[in-house]
């Protein structure tokens, strides 16, 4: 508050209610960060104790309704507090207004209220596991959930909350995208992470409230008895799972959309060249969010749906590889004859790109159908998603955080110890997931707490990995969080790596509290490194 | 593109009657038999009811053109739920091809044992399912 310079949105203005009732997207999209960090370690947690019963092939450590709950909260946990709304509501509410030159999100209250929201669904989740936790499995399939008599209702209220703060979240950044970018910034010179943004928007704001139906009829059939899903009440199971993953389908698209623009943003800054192929990454983005609504049914192709959809559904999977096969190769070409460097964002930005091609093809081959009536439901498929969930968007967002945490506070962590947990990472993650394929192809079931002798060797490796993997992706978030303490400053002008966009050449860091002490001007486009030469502003 | 459109108030009244007609075609059309094409019709007239209150009374037509995107789009997207699912429920069964599983599933469900079966004006169709009638209420 002393002189003017030394203002920024970390400091001014004081008070722990200038943080509960700030409409500052920054701040708030710190409070989105630290409760995503919060639940992602809970979730974490979660799957280590059913790693460590795994380890071995019988009900060593807990029972299998213990474990019944555990897998529950664990995909429930870190898919509807962690994956969904992290991405889009910590970075992408510090970073979109600034990447558009804006004061603030279009409505900034309603940001606000996105928040609180999402915090009042999440205690109904929490109040789940206090109550005795849920054993459905997070996809919450009837006619088991409408008979389960653990808290189906609770977390499925729960969820039926956050989609809310979801769909607010989307309105706002759409409108703020539409009407809040500075003079000059036309569409094609915004940043792609501001594309994916959008695209993810749009996704959520025309998936999610099917979301919250399927959870009203649920809780319909629950209470009222009308029958729409129990063959008993004149229902159609089968007619769930089609509202169910109309929405689940396109939210893994919500989940890795976002994941898709920070790449975008951490390869050419880290190469220090222009992206190659702007207008096919941007177009892409779009088609994938439209393709995502036409495929849902592939994840039904045990469910008895007629033998005419199962061919029309795997037909239409098919396609989504195309848009995503063109992101993937124009970010390798990005990095060809740029300058490289091995920064730690640009380290996660390549474990990135190895492990969300191998989550996308085995996503492709589950989509034959032919194929996926044998692999569905077993580890094949587990290791499908988390090489696309945890090998995409979480690698994703902790380059991300790598990349604007000098940004966001105005410190440097470590960097050679972040480069050596994100190699832990890369390594724990192959090792706890690739032979969960192996057990999944040789017919090791999903969802079970104990196994056939014959797995157990290649169970013990994944639960072996999964402790590195664990254990880095520790010391890679605690890394950063050392920077607060270590007070490594860069000076508040500064640019390490170089960046184009708004954020790094026209703000300080930490940003002004009004983000830009004037209207910023446009001096070139946002990965103009064929024309402008940027300086980079920290050495280590 | 902000000036305000004025109405005249002929459009209104011609529009209410419209949508009185409407209704009345609504109820009309559920006295003929057409199968599972009833619904499609029901669900079509009120559709178009529903875009002329949001065309003329709330002034879309008239607004800017991406509110106007926003609302097509969700109609489509509806469009393309119901008709890709009904790809489903209008085939269940290895195409008709093996008769074991040719109806859909919820017509041989144990709820339609206890029901009397009746066509769509309730008529009874089958005699021996009297017996079960009061049943349906203890769920
Ligand atoms: C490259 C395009 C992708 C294709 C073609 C694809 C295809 C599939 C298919 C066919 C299944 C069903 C397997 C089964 O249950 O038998 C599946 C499951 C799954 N996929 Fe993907 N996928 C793709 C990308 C993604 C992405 C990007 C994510 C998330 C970020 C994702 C998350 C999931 C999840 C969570 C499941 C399992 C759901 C469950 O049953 O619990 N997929 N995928
Ligand atoms: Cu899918």
């Amino acid at each position: 508050m002393s002189e003017n310079t030394k203002q920024n949105y970390l400091n001014h203005p004081k008070g722990i209610m200038s943080w509960l009732l700030t409409l500052d997207h920054k701040r708030i999209g710190l409070m989105y960060l630290f409760s995503g960090i919060l639940f992602f370690f809970l979730g974490g947690l979660l799957a280590l104790v059913m790693r460590f019963e795994l380890a071995a092939p019988g009900n060593d450590i807990i029972s299998n309704e213990v474990y019944n709950n555990a897998y529950t909260l664990h995909g429930a946990i870190m898919i509807f507090l962690f994956i969904i709304p992290a991405i889009p509501g910590a970075l992408g509410n510090i970073l979109l207004p600034l990447m558009v030159g804006a004061k603030d999100v279009a409505f900034p209250r309603l940001n606000l209220a996105s928040f609180y929201i999402y915090s009042f669904g999440a205690l109904f989740a929490m109040y789940t596991i206090i109550n005795g936790g849920v054993d459905t499995g997070w996809t919450f399939y009837t006619p088991y959930s409408t008979q389960s008599t653990s808290n189906v209702v609770p977390m499925t209220l729960g969820i039926f909350i956050i989609g809310f703060s979801s769909i607010l979240t989307g309105l706002n950044f759409i409108a703020t995208v539409h009407k809040m970018r500075i003079p000059g910034l036309t569409w094609y010179k915004l940043p792609l992470f501001v594309w994916a943004l959008y695209g993810t928007s749009l996704v959520q704001i025309t998936a999610t409230p099917v979301l919250a139906i399927t959870m009203v009829l649920l809780m319909l059939e629950r209470f009222l008895g009308i029958g729409i899903f129990d063959p008993a009440l004149g229902g159609d199971p089968v007619l769930y799972q089609h509202f169910f993953w109309f929405y689940s389908h396109p939210a893994v698209y919500i989940m890795i959309l976002p994941a898709f623009g920070i790449i975008s943003e951490i390869i050419p800054v880290h190469s220090r060249k222009k992206i190659w192929g702007y207008k096919f990454i941007a177009y892409s983005t779009l088609s994938i969010a439209f393709i995502g609504f036409l495929v849902w049914g592939h994840h039904m192709f045990t469910s008895g749906q007629s033998v005419f959809s199962q061919i029309v559904f795997s037909f239409i999977t098919y396609f989504v590889g195309i848009p995503t096969g063109v992101k993937i190769f124009s970010w390798i070409l990005t990095m060809y004859k740029g300058q490289v460097s091995f920064t730690p964002p640009m380290f996660y930005a390549l474990a990135f790109l190895f492990l969300f091609t191998i989550g996308g093809l085995t996503g492709i081959f589950l989509g034959a159908v032919a194929l996926d009536i044998h692999l569905h439901d077993t580890y094949f498929v587990v290791a499908h998603f988390h090489y696309v969930m945890q090998g995409g968007t979480i690698v994703a967002f902790l380059g991300g955080l790598h990349h604007w945490w000098p940004k966001s506070f105005g410190v440097m962590y470590n960097q050679t110890i972040a480069n050596i947990a994100a190699l832990g990472v890369f390594i724990g993650f192959n090792g706890t997931f690739f032979p969960q394929f192996l057990l999944g192809l040789r017919g090791m079931p999903r969802r079970y707490a104990t196994y056939d002798e014959q797995f157990v060797e290649l169970h013990s490796y994944s639960t072996f990995w999964s402790g590195i993997l664990g254990i880095s992706i520790f010391i890679a978030v605690m890394n950063l969080f050392w920077s607060f303490i270590k007070k490594n400053k860069v000076d508040p002008g500064s640019n390490p790596w170089g960046g184009m966009t708004l954020e790094w050449t026209h703000t300080s860091s930490p940003p002004h509290p009004h983000n830009f002490e004037e209207e910023p001007v446009l001096q070139h486009g946002p990965y103009d490194y064929d024309k402008v030469i940027v300086e980079k502003t920290y050495k280590k | 593109m902000s000036e305000h459109h004025i109405t005249p108030l002929k459009t209104y009244l011609i529009i209410a009657a419209s949508l009185l007609f409407l209704s009345g075609v609504t109820v009309w059309v559920s006295y003929i038999d057409l199968g599972s094409f009833n619904i499609v019709l029901a669900m079509f007239v009120a559709t178009v009811k529903a875009s002329l209150v949001a065309f003329f009374f709330m002034h879309l037509l008239w607004d800017d053109k991406k509110n106007l995107t926003m609302f097509l789009m969700s109609l489509m997207f509806f469009g393309i739920f119901v008709t890709i699912t009904m790809l489903d429920t209008g085939f269940r069964g290895d195409l008709g091809l093996n008769p074991e599983t040719k109806d859909p599933i919820n017509k041989r469900a144990a709820f339609y044992d206890t029901l009397p079966l009746t066509d769509t004006h309730g008529h009874p169709v089958d005699e021996h399912s009297d017996e079960h009638h009061e049943d349906k209420d203890h769920h």
